[in-house]
Parts: structure tokens; sequence; C-alpha cells
């Protein structure tokens, strides 16, 4: 473990639990306790992937969840940015937008699904909705409070070179909170995830949930466990790159996380 | 920055919101938004239904036990992670691989291997408490300063009892934490898993109405079940309140969901 | 140059409760001076400083630049903080050249004045570095470096030098003294250090505690320019200096103009 670099050996111990859990698991589906038709075995359920991302229709469906993905997270964010900013620059915008969001933040987002179906149809607009309106809550909340604990320092120092009030919010405070906004965006991505994935569960049109569900009325268990396996994944992935984006994009700052 | 304000700013906000939702209904016209008023008609009726009062405490007992099971599951987990290095790198990985698996699209899986009864849906409103709270209460118990333990322990403390009477209330304010966003994860993990596998419960209730093109019951549902996350939310925070008063003041929770 | 009229500054501490920082200020300032603020801790020279910068407005009274009233952070009224407050994502050059930019300078010209700034602070070289690799006495150089840059004729500095050790401390205010007798710019100072209030200033004004008030202002008739050297063992220093030091013991006195 010496010889190697220090992310390789963390990622290597990492993977250590993960390798046993999936060691548990073929050991239980080769003992015979439960059944192939409830627990699949592992090697099942992984050639089965890899088939399955060899086949076109799949990723079909792979693609139309990322696009209500991304479309939803990309929505949220600048939303979620542009709010949490005007909540800090202007106390009249604060004093707005903090009440509302104080009441409809332990609102169970799902909970308005229906409102959004009945509104927006059954197709994307809904799942996207859906997406947005659970991923904008902790982007707009890292962005308010991030931009509220900045130094003020900063801003006067940047305001005394010449910078307007409006300028120095952009320009100067915002950058300042980045480490806290890409925190909370890195959350909301993750929360993207789950959101469209069950979206698509429980209006199943197209999409790896709707896989899941058709999967499992014609009780084929293992089709099953790849879309979930599958936006699990896509998860892990979208989370590692998205602290990779991060580290580069944090370059100078220093390491306070 | 969102501070624990006087209610009249919460309240204020949702009169607006109301008010919002009715002129925008009756503007928009259209038969999928029902203005206001006549969703929260319904309410009543609703609740006076003795067949949706079924519905709606079968749901609550779920999120009930599936919440308690999994803080008693999770705290001692968590405060072992804190003090333990070693346990903590066994648990931390896998956290990680489970934090973005969608606990309630595990439902029709469970439900293979549970049934369609209470168990099933109970099963994963544990998993989706678990989570937030093993992480609240390490964090906190990795927080408890280590010199506090070596008194104990330098007055004959055994380590679990160090671990119960020490670590633990040092770390209470960090677990109900995480506790909070537990309770809002139950209530979001009941709703969605009875959106998926509907037989009984205020999700099924919700689909059901959609079903039969009852919008109004539909959006009174809504309400119903945003005003219940808000009034579980708001009584967990007084309690927190008066348990931990002498803790300083944490900031506001992320709320993330499922 | 700068004129304080009745400045008074209280807070509102949450609560309900208020709090007097600042109980009737006025002083006048005169171009090219190099005064300095002493006070204990908590005295309200910082929030004095503010006010004339502009980023916190009074209570009561004015503070007058040149006639005009201050309402406000301006380019002509410099600040340099204690905390350095440079912006972590920019490099040193970066840094110093905001206040150029800001001013509408053409990207060549400001680099170019930038870098003679940087090497006037003897940090030639360094131009490419973040913040956070830097020193604390090396932040404060690009600060003030950052400072110079857009030609503020008054120089505010809080306490600039109260988070460096003390042979950085010496150096950096004999660098500050050279810098200085270049163009003779009006600097307001703050500290709680006597020595350095001697050796820097023409002019020491002494604050009580809070309630901040005007204890007393003592003319500095040392000759310039100053050596620490010499001045260290200059009958007439050690006498300022343990003269102020003794008033800072006694409890206020009346107010001296």
């Amino acid at each position: 473990m010496r010889a190697l670099p220090a992310p390789i050996a963390a990622s290597l111990i990492g993977a250590l639990p993960i390798a046993l859990i999936v060691g548990l698991w073929q050991a239980i589906a080769m003992s015979g306790i439960a059944p192939p038709s409830l627990l699949p075995a592992p090697g099942t359920v992984f050639t089965r992937l890899v088939q399955q991302l060899g086949s076109a229709a799949y990723l079909d469906h792979v693609a139309t969840t990322l696009i209500r993905l991304f479309a939803g997270f990309a929505i949220a964010a600048l939303t979620g940015v542009t709010l949490g900013v005007a909540m800090t620059g202007s106390r009249w915008a604060g004093a707005v937008i903090a009440p509302l969001v104080r009441v409809l933040a332990p609102v169970p987002k799902i909970a308005l699904y229906p409102a959004f179906i009945l509104t927006l149809g059954f197709e994307d607009a809904s799942k996207i909705a859906l997406v947005v309106a659970d991923a904008v809550f902790p982007i707009l909340l890292a962005t308010s409070q991030g931009t509220a604990a900045v130094e003020p320092k900063l801003a006067w120092s940047a305001q005394a070179a010449g910078a307007s009030r409006l300028r120095c919010l952009l320009t100067i405070v915002l950058p300042a909170a980045l480490p806290s906004v890409l925190t909370g965006c890195r959350i909301a991505l993750v929360i993207s995830c789950i959101v469209v994935f069950l979206a698509e569960m429980i209006t199943s049109t197209d999409g790896l949930g709707h896989l899941l569900v058709r999967a499992a009325r014609s009780f084929q268990s293992v089709d099953m466990f790849v879309p979930l396996i599958t936006i699990s994944l896509l998860g892990l992935l979208l989370n590692a790159a998205f602290n990779a984006l991060r580290r580069r994009l944090l370059a100078g700052f220093p390491e306070a996380d | 920055m969102i501070r624990p304000g006087p209610t009249l700013a919460p309240l204020a906000a949702c009169a607006a919101l109301l008010v919002a939702w009715e002129i925008g209904a009756r503007l928009a016209g259209i038969d999928g938004l029902p203005p206001a008023s006549h969703a929260l008609a319904q309410i009543p009726a609703i609740l006076g239904d003795p067949e949706s009062l079924l519905h709606i405490g079968a749901s609550l007992r779920r999120m009930v036990v599936g919440f308690a099971l999994g803080v008693a599951a999770a705290v001692p987990i968590g405060l072992t992670m804190g003090r333990s290095r070693h346990v903590a790198a066994f648990f931390n990985p896998l956290l990680m691989v489970i934090y973005p698996v969608p606990k309630a699209a595990l439902m029709p899986v469970i439900m293979l291997w549970l049934g369609v009864g209470d168990a099933s849906k109970t099963l994963v409103i544990f998993l989706g408490v678990t989570l937030p709270v093993i992480y609240h209460s390490y964090q906190g118990s990795r927080a408890v300063e280590q010199k506090m333990l070596w008194s104990a322990a330098a007055m004959g403390m055994t380590a679990p009892a160090r671990l119960v009477r020490i670590v633990l209330p040092a770390a209470l304010p960090e677990i109900l934490a995480g506790c909070r966003v537990g309770l809002v994860l139950a209530l979001i993990t009941m709703v969605t898993s009875e959106m998926i596998a509907r037989q009984t419960g205020l999700g099924n209730i919700l689909f059901n109405s959609l079903d039969m093109a009852q919008y109004d019951t539909v959006y009174a549902m809504i309400v119903i079940i945003g005003a219940l996350g808000f009034v579980l939310d708001a009584a967990f925070e007084w309690l927190r309140g008066r348990l931990v008063a002498w803790a300083e003041p944490s900031h506001p929770i992320m709320v993330g969901t499922t | 140059m700068i004129a304080i009229a009745s400045v008074t500054k209280t807070f509102d501490s949450g609560k309900g409760r208020r709090h007097l920082a600042l109980a009737d200020i006025s002083l006048d300032i005169a171009a090219g001076e190099f005064v300095s603020i002493l006070g204990p801790s908590g005295c309200g020279k910082s929030t004095l400083l503010y006010i004339v910068g502009g980023f916190i407005p009074p209570s009561t009274g004015a503070v007058l630049v040149k006639g005009e009233r201050v309402n406000g952070p301006s380019p002509d009224r410099g600040p340099v903080f204690q905390e350095f407050a440079l912006f972590p994502w920019k490099t040193v050059l970066g840094n110093v050249m905001y206040g150029l930019e800001r001013r509408g300078v053409g990207r060549q010209q400001a680099q170019a004045r930038a870098r003679e700034l940087i090497a006037m602070v003897h940090l030639a070289g360094y131009e490419n570095f973040y913040p956070k690799e830097l020193s604390g006495g090396m932040k404060q150089r690009v600060a003030i470096a950052r400072t110079l840059a857009y030609g503020p004729s008054i120089l505010l500095m809080d306490e600039p030098f109260g988070s460096l050790d003390a042979h950085t401390r010496t150096r950096l205010q004999n660098d500050l003294l050279d810098i200085w007798e270049r163009d003779r710019k009006t600097v307001l100072f703050v500290t709680h250090s006597v020595e350095e209030a001697v050796f820097l200033s023409d002019r020491v004004v002494m604050m009580t505690r809070a309630p901040g008030r005007l204890k007393e202002v003592i003319a500095i008739d040392l000759p310039r320019p100053r050596s620490r050297a010499t001045l260290l063992l200059d009958r007439r220093f050690q006498d300022y200096v343990v003269g102020i030091e003794r008033l800072m013991d006694e409890p206020a006195q009346e107010q001296h103009r």
C-alpha cells in the first residue's frame, strides 16, 4: 500500500466494504437461502448490466433519465443561486424569500408531484419540475448562508477599490462563497438523481425508473436490479466528477472543508 | 440568511402562497389546477371520513415505527464510528455507496422479499432514516473533546459507560440535527413508497383521487401532507430546542430528500 | 483633509440591547498627516476608522473629507485590514490589478503598474502566487500594494501588523514609512501598540474604553525620516512612549481637540 500514491490507496481501502457487500451477496445467493427469483447472484446481475449497456434501447432510457436530471439540476442551480444571492444582497428580498423557504422546505416535494402531473402532463416537464422543486432548496440555502458568511472586509476592499454594490455582490461575494455553493450543488446533484428515478417509477413512461417498474410487473428480478444499480453508479460517478470539478474551481481557496 | 424568526413571517408566507394559488388557478382556468378554496374545502371531508383516517393512521404508524427503529439502530453505530477509527473506516465507504441509492426505489425489490404489507414500507422508511442519523451521530461523536473522555476515564468510567454518559449527551445536539433530517426523510420516504406501491396510506389516497379525476381531493391531500411536514418539523425543532438549550445554535439544515 | 464632526455610533446587539461604541468624537486631520489612533481593545477605534472609510454609517454626526460628506466607500479612502482580506481565488497580480481595472485602466497598463507596485513592496517574483501560499507578512504587503494601486489620497489602516510576528512587524513598519515618504498620503493608523504609534506618527490620538471618547491627542515632535535603530536609543522617543503608556493606565480625562 505504501508504494501506491495516496488517492489510489484510499480508493482501494474504500472499495473493501463494497467488495465485502458483493461477496456477502454472492454468498447468500449461492447458499440457497433466497431463491434466484428473489435474489439473483451478483454475477448474473452484472452480466445483464454489461449486456444492457451495449443495447441501444437501454441506453435510450439512460439518456432520457440523464437529460431530465441535468435539465432539472441546471434550472435548480440557476434559480437557487440567483435567489440565494438576492437574499444576501437585498434585505427586502431576504425578508420575502426567507419565510417562503421556511414554509416550503419541510414539505415533501414528492407530494407536489400529482399537481405537476395535472398541470404539466405525464411526460418530461412534470418530472423536471419535481427535480427542480427538490434540488433548489439545498442550493438556495447553501448560497444564501455562504454569501452571508463572507467576511465583510472582502466586500469593503472591493467597494473601496471602486466596485459598485451589485458588482461586488456578483464578482466578489459570490466567488468568495463558492465553496459553500458548490457543496450545496453537490447535494442537489445527488438529490436530482434520486428524484428523477422515483418520478419515473411513479409515472412509468420511460427512463430507468420505468424499467425497474416494468421488470417488477413481469417478475423479472434481474432486470429490476439492473436499473437500480445503474442509477446508483450514475450517482456515484456524478458525485466523483463533481468533486473533481470542485477541486479545480477552488484552486486558490485555503482548505477549509 | 434564514433565522428562526417570529411566527408572523411564515404565517404571512403561507397566506401569500394560498392567495397566489387562488388567483393563479382562477386565471389559468384549467381543470388540473383547482383554486385553493375548492381544495381546502375538501379537507374537512377527508379528515371526517373514517376510511381516510384509517389510511392516514396507518401511514403515520409506519412512519413512526420506521423512524424509531432507524434512530435506535443508527445512533449507537454513529457514536461508535466517531470514537473508533476502524469502525468508521469500515462503515464510511459503505454509507457513501448507499447514499445515492433511492431508498424508496428499493420498494419493488423489498416487496419481492417481504410482500405488500406494512413490513416492506416500514423497512424502506427505516433505511431512509438511518443514513442521516448515522452521519450526524458520527460527526457529533467525533467532535467530542478527547480531554473530556480522558477525565472520565481517569475517574474510572469504562469505555461503554463513557460512550453512553459522556459522548451521547455531548453529541446530542448533532444527533438531534440528524434526527430532524431523518424525520423529514421518513415522511418523504413514507409518501413516496406509498405512491410506488399503493395499497393503503396517504400516497394511496393521493393517487387514487388522481386516477378518479377528483382534482379537488388531490390538492387537498397535498395540502394535508405539506401541513404534516411543516408541523412535524416545527414540533421537532421545538423539542430539540428544549432538549439542548445549552448548545450553540446550529446552521439551518439543508433539507435533503429520499 | 478629514473632519470628524461629533460622530457617535450605537450598535444593536440583538435582544433589544444597544451598545454605545463611540461617543461624540470630533477630530480634524490635515493633509499629509500620519495619525495613529491608540486605545485598549473594544474602545471603538476600528469602528471610527470604518466610519471614516464609509463602510458603516455614523449614528449621529458626520465625516467630511475635503469638505464633502462621506456616505459610502470610495477609491479616495483606501483600507488595509488586519485580516488582509485578499481575494483568495485571484493571484497576487490579480489582487493588485483589481483597483486599476475598476478605474478603467487597460489590461496591459494595469499589469505593468501592478508589477511596479509589487516590486515596491518587495514581492517581485510572487506575481502568480495565490494568497494561501504566502506568509502573513507577504499577504499584508499584497494588501498594501492592492490599496495603493487605485491611488487613494487617504490610507485607512486597521491594525495592519497586528497578526504578524514582531520581526516581520518592524520590517513592515519601516517599509510603510519608506512608501509613505514618497508621496506623503494622509494616514489614519489604528493600533494598540504604543511604540508603533509613536514610531510612525505625527500625532497620536488616544481613546478611552467603550464608549470610546477622545482622551488625549499628543503631537510627536521627532524628525523624519525616522530610523528604528536611532529612535530606540533616543531619549525623546522613550519619553513619549513612557508618557503615553502612563496616560493609558489613567482613567479618562476631559476631551481634548
